[in-house]
């Protein structure tokens, strides 16, 4: 999960004033993609659709669906409300148990 | 079911018994009750109703779709050529990614049907109800590696 949850918005080592700097929108709480398990999707299947709607190379799609399979989910991306309902629309037309949740 | 790259297209051959297994499959589309699916499962979201009902529509209008484009593409002969020793169905990456969709609607229904139970492997709901839903998950299932396969080239 902390592969996804920390993201490249925000590094470290970022002077602060590049973080003031950033819109508002930027800095508020974004929308967790959750992926769950369930005992149906095959676990190719799950691997194929993460690669084809987040454009992941297989390895990293295969990482987050493992990590679905061994710990009933996986945080797949952090995003503003918008692009996470885009995700979740695209997941669940997959068939894949995806929700967003508040990142708080 | 064997399947092949030619180019842009994805080729796949069915005998005559797998053909008649597909074709049973597809009719069965679209399976079990339109899911009802949450957006969010924990966090109370900003107008929630109208996203909810805005991924409710979607779904069903995705259903609708690909009652569609299934009907035409069994139509359509030079993609989905039955010939008397089995099927020839030419696909295109887009065509197979949409039929990827169907097949795993088709199981994800059928799973539904059994009562989404958490081991759909056991055999102890055995009865004459369930063997259709079981077939019907296997089956699908059976079709959707094929076309994986055939996607990924493993």
């Amino acid at each position: 999960m902390a592969e996804t949850v920390t993201p490249d918005l925000l590094p470290a080592a970022a002077p602060v004033e590049e973080q003031q700097d950033k819109p508002e929108s930027d800095l508020e709480p974004g929308f967790l993609v959750i992926c769950w398990n369930d005992p149906v999707n095959l676990m190719d299947y799950v691997t194929h659709v993460f690669q084809v709607v987040f454009g992941w190379p297989k390895k990293k799609a295969e990482f987050h669906m493992l990590q679905v399979h061994e710990q009933g989910k996986s945080v797949l991306a952090r995003e503003s409300m918008e692009k996470a309902e885009h995700y979740v629309h695209q997941l669940q037309k997959y068939h894949l148990h995806a929700t967003m949740e508040r990142d708080e | 079911m064997r399947t092949a790259r030619n180019q842009d297209k994805i080729v796949c051959q069915m005998g005559r018994r797998e053909r008649d297994l597909f074709l049973e499959l597809l009719a069965l589309y679209p399976r079990g009750p339109t899911a009802q699916r949450k957006l969010s499962k924990n966090s109370v979201l900003p107008d929630a109703e109208a996203a909810q009902r805005m991924l409710e529509d979607a779904l069903a209008e995705q259903r609708d779709q690909n009652r569609q484009l299934l009907q035409e593409l069994m139509l359509d002969l030079a993609r989905f050529k039955v010939q008397p020793t089995g099927l020839k169905l030419v696909l295109s990456q887009a065509d197979t990614e949409w039929l990827l969709q169907v097949l795993n609607d088709i199981r994800i229904g059928s799973w539904v049907l059994l009562g989404s139970p958490e081991d759909p492997h056991t055999l102890e709901g055995l009865t004459e109800e369930t063997v259709p839903n079981i077939w019907a998950m296997e089956m699908s299932g059976y079709f959707e590696m094929n076309l994986l396969r055939a996607l990924t080239g493993d």
